[in-house]
Parts: structure tokens; C-alpha cells; sequence
């Protein structure tokens, strides 16, 4: 269970400067006040366009660097207070997913669960699991080195999972996958979040709204930094008055803020 | 499940030593010039040495002009000397260094004037930019003082007077030297490739663990497992320092079969390398390589990509290649600060260790307490870049 509650995070960066002038410093907000709240055995979308702040928010979930306020909690652990023991909880698919080219995909995995504290035993024996639930097991064995988009995602996904974490957190995994590989996942994903699969929380980051018309029970969407507006896919278009998830999500995510803005 | 730090320390070092030996290509183009620079080193410089004994050994000297001047032939030839003719154009081969032996040019009326008391001028010809030409100086203007003096003793004789008047004082040299000590003039250029193959060694690794991990984007996921930073540092550089130290010992184990190759006689006899100079050799390494990896991974976790952080790195790693020059540059001895000053204290400990000397701890403390402190000062400041590495 993640729950993330009245979010905010603020960057200082470098403006534009002149040859001989420093350049003057700029406040972007990168994430205002968001709220979500994501159960065990449900996926839960975190739905925006590029730049809405999605990845910001996963990378605070993920105890990169912490909010300016608000208080973000994994199985009732505070990721600010308790960091290690959160992520232990946590299987992080960021947005850097760069794997060790020169080692094995069954090495890439094994070395991330021995990080989570497994034995080797039981990592190499995780692994042989994770290539099965995947479909990589012809990969296993190869170095990482000249994998394709999807092969890499694989690893990084089966890395992810290695401790069987209770919670999931995926940030545009579909980025750079083929219609096949995106299918399977979505079907990995449905497992997971089925009794079978372990009744997992499921937090899914996007900005393709077929992704999240097919698989999230939920969806949170996001536009300049805020989370604008929550709930099922039908609960959306009820709110926004539309019949096409696109429509509803172009009325929530970018005119119901600006006409808020001009209110 | 547990997540101790001691052993988070080990699984990510066992990672990344294995991670770097399978870079063969970057590995093998370390270890060719670590395991070749010995026997390069040696091979030239006892050639160098042969072609100065051979010199001795001939016992020949250039002349222009001998047939002028029979007395110092005589003299020359009693020395056991051969006297070859100088060629016509000895000044233009001396410049072109085609010539390597200093020339004795002899006027014309030489042995009229010897016999007449007006002290005749012998020219010794050389280059100094002919290096070899100009080293053989020393031993001609020897021989011709020998037959000035021969000549006045003589002199003397004939009028009644004792030679011995010549030498109011006797001097006799007494060389405090040990055979190794007088190698170490030689061989003192060793430590300093030693030195640099310990920051070759470490260089591609400290790279790669930190600006390399950013590059590819693998840093940010290995900071969201639930991992103690410092353990994550500390197991990144201790494979750093793993390579540098392997290649000082590759380096240092390369002058052992070395030796086997040296032409020079006299080099052969006072290059005495073998296990018990290795080993201290390594152990002396040992504060440079933790240092120094620390201080590279320092300054590659600032850079956002490989290429930047090799610019970054290039000039720490000039700056202590080039510290074993002060105390080239500086011929007054050792200074008390030489022993403080990371790669030059590594340098002035193994020329002792060459000379033959023994170390102790006092010698040894200063380079262990700065490299230590180095190494914590910089792991922590990695570990506390590491995440706004990834924040930014």
C-alpha cells in the first residue's frame, strides 16, 4: 500500500545567462500538492502528460531526495524517516533503468537481490523464476550488452522484482516496446495484482491512455505538477462529461486547470 | 534477510571486481605497458650502460693530427691506448652525432714547441648536445693531464728536483656507497612507473563505478535498494584500489625476469630486484592506491558523463605523477614534507627501499595516516554526492 499525501517539491535552476553574467536563478514547481492512494491487489495509474511531475513524484517515492512538505508512506513506513526499510518494501522501475553491460541478465538480477539482502541461493533460484513469469529465459545467460529496448526492460523489470516486493512502482515501462512486449507485461501485470500473483500494489506512471484504459482500476491524473483529478476510468468521463477517455483526459488534465487558473 | 554493512560492502565489491575484469579490452591495454615497462626500462638502460663499458673496455682515442707529435703518442700507446686517426670531417659527424667519441686535435708544430718550452694547445673536440661524445670528455682530458704531469715530473727530474714537489698533498677517493646505492642513481626512474601504474590501474575503474554508472543510468536504481550509501561507496572503491594495486605488482614483478636481459655487466651486478624489494614495493602502494581511488571517484562523481570525468581526473592525476620530479628537481636532499605528499612519499620510500635501506614504521607512518584520511574524507564525500548526483 503507497499513499502519498499533499506532495510538494520545488527545483532552483540556472536561467538563461550572458557571457560574463551568472545566470539568474529560477524556482520550478515541479510537484504541487499531489495526493494518491494505492492499495494492495489493484493497479493505480498516475496519468499525465510529459512534464506534469510524475517521475519527480516516483523518484521521492523512491527516497532519491525528499519533498519540500507532505508525507509520502509505503505499508506505514514514512520513505523520509525510514528510507531503507520503505524501499525493502518497494520494487522500483525508474525512469534510468540502465543495466551493467558487461554482466549477465542473471547477474543484473541476482546482484539487485542480493542488495535487497536475499542470499545468493535464493536470488539465483528468484531469477530462474522471474525468466519464466518474463519469458526470458533465453536471455538469461546473455551479457546485457547489446539487448534490445524490450530485452532490457525485461531485466530491469525481473531486477525490480527480485525480492517479491509488496508493492510496485513503474514508471513508463512501455516506453520503447513493441505492441508484443507491451501486451505481455500488461499480462504480467494483471497476474501480479491477482490473488495468484500475490495481490501486489500496483502504481503504473504513463502518458498512453489505452495503457491505462486496459489495465488501471484506478487513475490519478496529473498536469503542472498537481493532481488534478481521481478515480476509476468511468468515474472520469462522468466528471469531465465526455464519451472518449482521450477527450476526457485533454478536459481534465489541460482545460479544467486553466479555467481554475482564470476562475 | 539481512542488510548489515559489512556485508552490503562485500556483495557490492565482489560486483565490481568482477565487473571490471570483464572489461578484457581496457584491462589488456593496462596490463601490456605495466608488464612491458620493466623490461623496456632495463633493456635501455643497460645498453646505455654496455655502450659506456664498451668504451672503457676499447681503450681508444680519436686524434687529429698524431703524427705531429710523436712524444704523446708514445706516452698514449704506453697507457695501453689505440690511437685511430680522426676522419677529415670530425666536426660535422660530432654535430650529426654520426661520431661519438671526443676528437684531439694536435697542431702542426706540436713537437717543435714541446721541445722548445712553449707549451703547445691540444684541443679536446666534443658536442655537448652529443651526449655520448661529451660523456667521453672526462676520461681524454684524464689521460692528457697524465702526460702533462708525466712531462713535468720529468722536467723536474732533469734539473734535480723530487716529482713529489708536484703533490703537496695526496688525494686519494673513498666511495661510501653501496653497490645498491650506486645502482639507485640509475634505477631511480622505477618508482616513479610504479607509481603511475597504480593511477592507470585505478583510473578506468573509479571512472567507470561513479561518472560511468550516471552515464548509463544505472546509478539511480542502485540507489533505491535499501543499502547504506557509505557500504555502496566503500565496496565501489575497494575494487578501485584492488586494480591499482594489481597493476603496481604486475608492474613491479615485470623488473624481476627483467633483470635476465640486462647487457651492462656492472648493472647486473648492482640491480639486485627480487621478491624482497617487491614486497615492500606493494605494501608502500598500498595508502597511494586507497587515496587515490577515493580521490578519483571524488572527482568522477561530480561529472555527468565518462568523458568529463577523464578531464577532471586528468590533472590529479598528472599532479602526482609529476611529484616525484621535486625530488628529482631538488637535489638537496630529503625534505621532511616529501614523506606527506601522496606519490612523492611513495617515491622517496622505494629509491630507500632500491638503495638497499631498511624502512620503518616512523618512515611509513605519514604516507598511511595521509592516505587514510584521504580515503575517508573522500569515500564520504562520494556517498554524500551520490544522491544529489541523481537528484539534479
Amino acid at each position: 500500500m503507497i499513499h502519498i499525501d499533499n506532495v510538494s517539491k520545488a527545483f532552483v535552476t540556472a536561467g538563461p545567462g550572458k557571457l560574463f553574467r551568472q545566470a539568474p536563478k529560477q524556482t520550478i514547481q515541479a510537484v504541487n500538492n499531489v495526493r494518491l492512494h494505492a492499495p494492495n491487489g489493484r493497479i493505480t495509474g498516475l496519468l499525465g502528460p510529459n512534464g506534469a511531475g510524475k517521475t519527480t513524484t516516483l523518484r521521492m517515492l523512491g527516497a532519491l531526495f525528499q519533498p519540500d512538505s507532505g508525507n509520502i508512506t509505503v505499508d506505514d513506513i514514512a520513505v523520509a524517516t525510514q528510507p531503507r526499510q520503505a524501499l525493502a518494501r518497494m520494487g522500483m522501475l525508474g525512469d534510468a533503468r540502465g543495466l551493467y553491460p558487461r554482466l549477465t541478465a542473471r547477474e543484473n538480477i541476482v546482484y539487485y537481490g542480493r542488495l535487497q539482502g536475499m542470499d545468493a541461493g535464493s536470488a539465483e533460484a528468484r531469477a530462474q523464476e522471474l525468466s519464466l513469469l518474463l519469458d526470458m529465459r533465453t536471455i538469461l545467460d546473455r551479457r546485457t550488452d547489446g539487448f534490445s529496448q524490450g530485452e532490457r526492460m525485461k531485466t530491469a523489470l525481473a531486477r525490480a522484482l527480485v525480492h517479491d516486493p509488496a508493492n510496485i512502482v513503474l514508471d513508463e515501462p512501455t516506453n520503447g516496446l513493441d505492441v508484443l512486449a507491451t501486451r505481455a507485461l500488461r499480462e504480467v501485470l494483471r497476474y501480479l495484482r491477482s490473488p495468484e500473483g500475490g495481490s501486489k500494489c500496483i502504481v503504473f506512471s504513463t502518458h498512453i491512455m489505452p495503457e491505462v484504459e486496459q489495465l488501471c482500476e484506478h487513475v490519478v491524473v496529473m498536469a503542472q505538477g498537481r493532481s488534478v483529478a481521481q478515480g476509476s476510468v468511468e468515474e472520469l468521463l462522468e466528471q469531465s462529461g465526455k464519451t472518449q477517455f482521450e477527450d476526457a483526459f485533454v478536459q481534465l488534465a489541460f482545460e479544467a486547470p486553466a479555467q481554475g487558473a482564470t476562475a | 534477510m539481512s542488510t548489515g554493512f559489512w556485508r552490503n560492502f562485500q556483495v557490492v565489491a565482489v560486483k565490481e571486481v568482477i565487473d571490471a575484469l570483464r572489461d578484457r579490452r581496457t584491462l589488456l591495454r593496462l596490463m601490456v605497458p605495466a608488464i612491458m615497462m620493466g623490461p623496456l626500462i632495463l633493456l635501455g638502460l643497460s645498453a646505455l650502460l654496455a655502450s659506456f663499458e664498451d668504451r672503457a673496455e676499447k681503450r681508444e682515442i680519436l686524434v687529429a693530427g698524431i703524427a705531429n707529435a710523436p712524444t704523446l703518442r708514445n706516452f698514449l700507446e704506453r697507457q695501453t691506448y689505440t690511437i685511430k686517426e680522426a676522419p677529415t670531417d670530425y666536426e660535422a659527424m660530432l654535430r650529426e652525432r654520426t661520431l661519438t667519441d671526443p676528437v684531439v686535435v694536435v697542431g702542426d708544430r706540436f713537437e717543435q714547441e714541446l721541445q722548445e718550452g712553449e707549451r703547445p694547445t691540444v684541443e679536446i673536440v666534443s658536442d655537448s648536445a652529443n651526449q655520448r661524445a661529451g660523456a667521453g670528455v672526462g676520461s681524454t682530458q684524464r689521460l692528457l693531464t697524465g702526460f702533462n704531469q708525466e712531462r713535468a715530473v720529468l722536467n723536474l727530474a732533469l734539473r734535480g728536483v723530487s716529482g713529489d714537489l708536484l703533490q703537496s698533498v695526496s688525494v686519494e677517493e673513498r666511495d661510501l656507497a653501496s653497490v645498491q646505492a650506486r645502482a639507485s642513481r640509475i634505477t631511480s626512474i622505477i618508482p616513479m612507473f610504479i607509481i603511475m601504474a597504480v593511477l592507470y590501474g585505478a583510473l578506468t575503474a573509479s571512472l567507470d563505478s561513479t561518472a560511468g554508472e550516471r552515464e548509463r543510468g544505472s546509478l539511480e536504481p542502485l540507489l533505491m535498494n535499501p543499502v547504506q550509501h557509505l557500504a555502496l561507496v566503500a565496496g565501489k572503491w575497494s575494487a578501485v584500489a584492488t586494480l591499482g594495486l594489481m597493476m603496481a605488482l604486475l608492474a613491479s614483478l615485470s623488473f624481476i625476469p627483467a633483470q635476465w636481459f640486462i647487457k651492462s655487466d656492472s648493472l647486473q651486478a648492482m640491480f639486485q630486484f627480487g621478491v624482497w624489494e617487491v614486497l615492500p614495493f606493494i605494501v608502500l602502494q598500498v595508502p597511494l592506491a586507497a587515496g587515490l581511488g577515493a580521490g578519483l571517484m571524488a572527482v568522477a562523481i561530480r561529472s555527468k558523463s565518462f568523458k568529463e570525468a577523464q578531464a577532471s581526473s586528468g590533472l590529479l592525476i598528472a599532479a602526482v605523477t609529476m611529484t616525484p620530479m621535486i625530488g628529482i628537481m631538488n637535489p638537496g636532499g630529503d625534505a621532511w614534507w616529501y614523506l606527506w605528499l601522496p606519490g612523492l612519499s611513495q617515491n622517496t620510500l622505494m629509491l630507500r627501499v632500491l638503495k638497499g635501506e631498511s624502512l620503518g614504521f616512523l618512515q611509513i607512518m605519514p604516507s598511511l595516516l595521509v592516505g587514510t584520511l584521504l580515503t575517508l574524507g573522500c569515500l564520504y564525500y562520494v556517498a554524500h554526492s551520490m544522491r544529489q548526483a541523481v537528484s539534479r
